[in-house]
């Protein structure tokens, strides 16, 4: 078995979530870029893991820890964003510029 | 050594002349506000009593015996070799003395100082500490911490109680001394690690250092980061410029402490450290040194020569006269060093004695330029006697302080560098112009701004300040010899050092002459 | 394999956990306090087993090596206890001035921090990636506590957004790691790292996790969220975020580097050394030119992030002794820096509660009419400034000790030049703050503000006495980076 094929897909998939992550303006949208960069770790954890044919199964685990963890995360960061869009009607993140150096 | 004294070498004297102005400091800060009537006397009692304390470790210090005395080694920080070791010299000995001296006589005259007075002395007292600390120190990291630890009272007293650009004056200072220790912290480290590879274990201990062998090139990078440093405290021309900034903005006795022992610390690390651990670079580097030296007497000088304002030309004084201790050190003779060292006690009490008299008449007439005074002498006859007295001794007329200083220096300079001890002498000559000439604008002639005509003369207290300076640089310029007698072997073993590690000679005259009796007959 | 012993400060943190839940339910809201009082008590009873770890002595490793207490272990828990615990002594009067929630703030603080402990024995990329995500997503929430604060809002979703993503670029590092060696627990990989270590995948992994280690502890170019997040954040969350967060990522980058990759250190010893020189310069070139003491926190705290990093970057070149004082430096600045940034953060939210202004220019005079809170802004300044007799200077020359370890190094002595240029520049800025302190004249009207209330003394007064004795005694903070040292050595 051959893991090229996965691991090319994972690249892919971050390389797409750090482009989403520079180019998106709406917060959401930013964070579903993530979730994609997110994914593409899942994916190369369980190629990985198929691959090594490691008896821990230490790969699988650690993508579901990473799905776990993810979850808790985006519930905090939409969290985040709905305050802010309540406060200031939009959840651009451009227009956040309060603070500059 | 006899019973009494061996007890006395036990007791940490070194220690406690360093602690008694910090616990000085300390009890001015606990002072009640409402009682701000006790600080002075506090912090005046505190400073005598180090004045004291130092009256007594001259009395028990033996003189004639090379090394250091009165020794204290506490282990600090071991895993480096980091110890608490204080120690002192025929050299350091001086210059405590001369702190300690001039310590009492600034706080005394800082009764102009009325905002924030507490705050003040306990900074005062805290930067004597400092400055005791360097002077004593023998672990260079302790040298290192003593060192910036004199910086930041320095830096808030010329800051918050200083002239009009205190702030833009402080600053400077600050930054141009924190840079030097910045470069000395690198190099004191580097040396400690080299010690390392030798001796197994890393020390910062001065006199384990000294049986280092260096190697030739490290010692040019470490001689350079230590000189830079000392070379801006000094301050060596050209890195001068910080120098008449923070004089002219400190207040008066901030400028005596600056001129009289800050600039000390500068001259006194490059006898310590510089040509005792580095001795191959230094006797390399002397023309540098002295062209450096030389440039800077005659460029003082001038410089002094067109100030208008008074407090400046003094401060530009410094700039040459710091050029003679320069030059002497770097002469590389036993009467170079020993007159760069008497020179460096006379500046201290000449100039610092300059400054509190541009401090007195700055407190009546609320200007330092010499162009609003004139014709004093008729108003002020005991101020114009005090300031031709102290002007006369700083130009080196004998049988005055400044004569001894400056007559060794040009001997031992011309013994080793005869062409720059002819261009320096060029610098009495200045020094000459620019007091006598600042003299006779101020003081002599008619009466020419009326605002001067009821100007009071020297009050008691103000007698008071002046009067133990008067009388000690007439005493050092009758008598030098109980000085020399403490310097000459301290100098002769860091010129030994020299001998023995490099290939240089140190040049004597035809025949060897006993040298404390080579210089008496000013 | 579970041992009740070395596992006890967690699970008497767990019980904190809940025990401050539940006080936050049952009592009346004017006394939410003791919901604080109880987690700093939490706190202090979690460090009781670390004395009796520490006394019992020896490595105990749970998991199959995942999770080992050792004394590095215990230092690192031991500094994190305390610093919470100052932290939240520094909340209490600051809550009360707000009009937001109180509990649930102490709560999440525990939560961090509970995370950090973790940290410090988490030997496994699976136990360190959770340990660090609970270290942050509390800190995510606390960043924003100010809801109706447009800043803090926005202080939130920056640290937010950074912080996820760093996260995600850290676990695909960590992905290519566990891949290309086939382990997730660090001595293995480890030991198998002379197998790949030429691999490209290999070292790929190990850059992007020292990148997202690099979010984590702000490291220049991935710092620009930090000062944004102190500067919104309510105060007492920006000086956990610099000294909790920023220290549990420091404590990460140290036992990943030093352990799980050993044998990859010409990979990440000049990466380091580029962010070493890079995040000292650009963080305190930029601290120059602000005009809010927060922000020249944030910054500050960018440059000694910076200072940290110096003696690690050198590992490449050292070995044996060497590499140990390497390790020993910037555990030992770490140390030094907690106290002294908490201690200078404790102090900028008395004077920040005094003036009512975080700008530099507001609090000119302040020596005149606050004198104690002027002090004590002086002595933390210049602790962070490295002037002796304060802890600062010992933990600078650590940092110059340790990377002149070698003196002949070409790469080490350049490193120390530019170490020791930009603590000259610092000295200009937290000069500047104190000028402004000290030197300008105080405005005609003195602003009107609370007293000093008894818990920010308390932080005051133990960050205080730290940096004076460790300044006379560094053996005080030396020792336990001594103690903590053998983790260097493979």
């Amino acid at each position: 078995m051959t893991v090229n094929q996965f691991l090319i897909l994972g690249a892919l998939l971050f390389s797409l979530g750090v482009y989403g992550v520079l180019v998106r303006r709406n917060a959401v949208a930013v964070l579903l870029s993530i979730e994609l960069m997110l994914a593409a770790v899942n994916i190369n954890l369980v190629a990985f893991g198929s691959l090594l044919g490691d008896t821990l199964h230490t790969g699988h685990i650690f993508a579901l820890f990473v799905i776990t963890v993810a979850a808790a995360e985006v519930g905090i960061g939409l969290a985040i964003v709905i305050l802010i869009f309540r406060n200031r009607s939009s959840a651009n993140v451009d227009e956040l510029d309060l603070m500059k150096w | 050594m006899d019973a009494p004294l061996r007890a006395a070498m036990d007791f940490p004297i070194l220690s406690v002349i360093v602690l008694l102005p910090a616990v000085g400091g300390l009890m001015v800060l606990a002072l009640p506000r409402r009682r701000g009537e006790l600080v002075l006397p506090v912090a005046l009692a505190l400073s005598l009593i180090t004045l004291g304390a130092a009256c007594w470790l001259l009395a028990s210090f033996e003189t004639g015996v090379a090394g250091f005395q009165f020794e204290e080694q506490v282990i600090w920080y071991e895993p480096w070799g980091v110890s608490y070791h204080l120690g002192v010299d025929g050299i350091s000995l001086l210059m405590v003395l001369l702190t300690a001296f001039l310590f009492p006589i600034a706080l005394l005259a800082s009764t102009s100082i009325t905002t924030r007075v507490r705050g003040y002395f306990a900074s005062m007292l805290f930067l004597e500490a400092g400055i005791l600390g360097v002077f004593v120190a023998l672990d260079l990291l302790v040298f290192f911490a003593f060192w910036e630890v004199m910086l930041v009272p320095m830096y808030f007293i010329i800051g918050i109680w200083g002239g009009e650009r205190r702030i833009y004056a402080a600053l400077k200072f600050f930054l141009f001394t924190a840079l030097g220790s910045a470069l000395m912290l690198a190099g004191i480290l580097a040396l400690a690690l080299t010690a390392g590879d030798q001796l197994g274990r890393p020390t910062f201990d001065f006199v384990e250092l000294l049986g280092v062998d260096l190697g030739r090139a490290a010692q040019f990078w470490l001689f350079g980061a230590f000189a830079l440093s000392f070379g801006i405290k000094v301050p060596v021309f050209p890195l001068h410029t910080w120098l008449p900034d923070a004089h002219v903005e400190a207040p008066t006795a901030g400028s005596v402490i600056l001129a009289g022992v800050l600039l000390k610390m500068g001259a006194y690390g490059l006898i310590r450290f510089n040509l005792t651990l580095f001795p191959e670079a230094t006797v390399d580097l002397v023309p540098l040194l002295a062209v450096l030296a030389v440039i800077g007497i005659i460029y003082g000088a001038v410089v002094a020569t067109v100030q208008k304002d008074i407090k400046r030309l003094v401060a530009y004084s410094s700039v040459s006269h710091l050029g003679f201790v320069v030059l002497g050190i770097f002469a590389l003779t036993s009467q170079g060093l020993q007159g760069g060292v008497i020179q460096m006690v006379n500046h201290g009490l000449t100039t610092g004695a300059l400054f509190l008299l541009v401090g007195m008449i700055y407190e009546r007439r609320h200007t330092r330029q010499i162009a609003d005074y004139g014709g004093l002498a008729t108003v002020m006859p005991l101020f114009a006697g005090a300031f031709l007295f102290v002007s006369l001794a700083s130009i080196g007329l004998p049988p005055l302080n400044g004569f001894v200083g400056e007559f060794l220096v040009l001997l031992g300079s011309y013994l080793s560098l005869p062409g720059y001890a002819v261009a320096a002498s060029l610098g009495v000559v200045l020094a000459a112009v620019y007091l006598l000439w600042a003299y006779q604008r101020m003081f002599t002639g008619p009466i020419t701004v009326e605002a001067n005509r009821g100007l009071a003369d020297l009050g008691f207290r103000e007698v008071a300040l002046l009067a133990p300076i008067v009388a000690l640089v007439l005493f050092l310029g009758i008598f030098p010899k109980p000085a020399l007698d403490r310097v000459e072997p301290a100098v002769q073993g860091i010129l030994d050092r020299i001998e023995m590690t490099t290939d240089y000679q140190v040049p004597q005259f035809g025949i060897e002459a006993d040298l404390p009796e080579a210089e008496a007959r000013p | 394999m579970f041992d009740y012993h070395a596992l006890l400060p967690e699970f008497i943190l767990g019980a904190t956990l809940l025990v401050v839940l539940g006080v936050d339910l049952l009592v009346a809201p004017r006394r939410r306090w003791l919901a604080g009082a109880a987690g700093i008590v939490g706190l202090l009873a979690a460090g009781v087993p670390l004395l009796t770890l520490a006394g019992v002595g020896g490595t105990r490793e749970m998991f199959a090596g995942s999770y080992v207490v050792d004394d590095f272990a215990l230092v690192v828990k031991g500094l994190f206890l305390v610093a919470g615990a100052i932290v939240l002594l520094a909340s209490m009067s600051y809550l009360r001035g707000d009009r937001y929630y109180e509990g649930e703030y102490y709560f999440l603080i525990l939560a961090s921090i509970a995370g950090a402990v973790v940290m410090a024995s988490a030997r496994d990329l699976i136990t360190m990636f959770i340990g660090l995500e609970l270290v942050s997503a509390p800190a995510f929430l606390l960043a924003g506590w100010r809801k109706g604060d447009l800043r803090s809002n926005e202080a939130s979703l920056k640290f937010f957004l950074i912080g996820v993503l760093s996260s995600a670029v850290l676990l695909f590092g960590m992905s290519l790691v566990y891949g290309t060696t086939g382990e997730s627990t660090f001595t293995r990989i480890a030991g198998a790292t002379a197998a790949v270590s030429g691999e490209s995948a290999f070292v790929l992994g190990v850059l992007f996790t020292l990148v997202g280690f690099g979010f984590k502890i702000a490291a220049v170019p991935f710092h620009f969220w930090a000062p944004d997040t102190y500067q919104g954040a309510p105060l007492p969350v920006a000086a956990y975020l610099s000294v909790g967060s920023k220290g549990a990522g420091v404590v990460g980058l140290l036992t990943i580097c030093y352990s799980a990759f050993a044998g990859a250190r010409d990979v990440w010893g000049p990466a380091l050394w580029v962010l070493a020189a890079l995040t000292m310069t650009v963080g305190n070139l930029t601290a120059l030119r602000q005009s809010n003491v927060v922000r020249l926190l944030g910054y500050s705290s960018v440059a000694h992030a910076g200072f940290i990093l110096v003696p690690f970057a050198m590992a490449a070149a050292f070995e044996g002794p060497a590499l140990e004082e390497a390790f020993f430096g910037s555990l030992t600045y770490l140390l030094v820096y907690a106290f002294m940034n908490l201690g200078a953060f404790a102090a900028v939210i008395a004077i920040a509660e005094r003036t009512g202004s975080r700008e530099i220019d507001d609090w000119a005079g302040l020596a005149r009419y606050s004198p104690t809170l002027a002090t004590l802004l002086g002595v933390f300044f210049f602790s962070l400034a490295g002037i002796p007799p304060l802890a600062g200077w010992f933990a600078k020359f650590v940092m110059f000790k340790a990377v002149l370890g070698d003196p002949g190094n070409a790469w080490g002595v350049s490193l120390a030049v530019i170490a020791a240029v930009n603590a000259v520049i610092a000295l200009f800025f937290y000069a500047r703050v104190l000028k402004a302190a000290f030197m300008d004249p105080a405005p005609e009207s003195l602003p009107e503000g609370a007293p000093l209330s008894r818990p920010l003394a308390a932080a005051l007064v133990i960050t205080l006495a730290v940096t004076l004795a460790a300044g006379f005694y560094p053996q005080l903070l030396a020792f336990f980076g001594e103690a903590a040292r053998g983790l260097a050595l493979p």
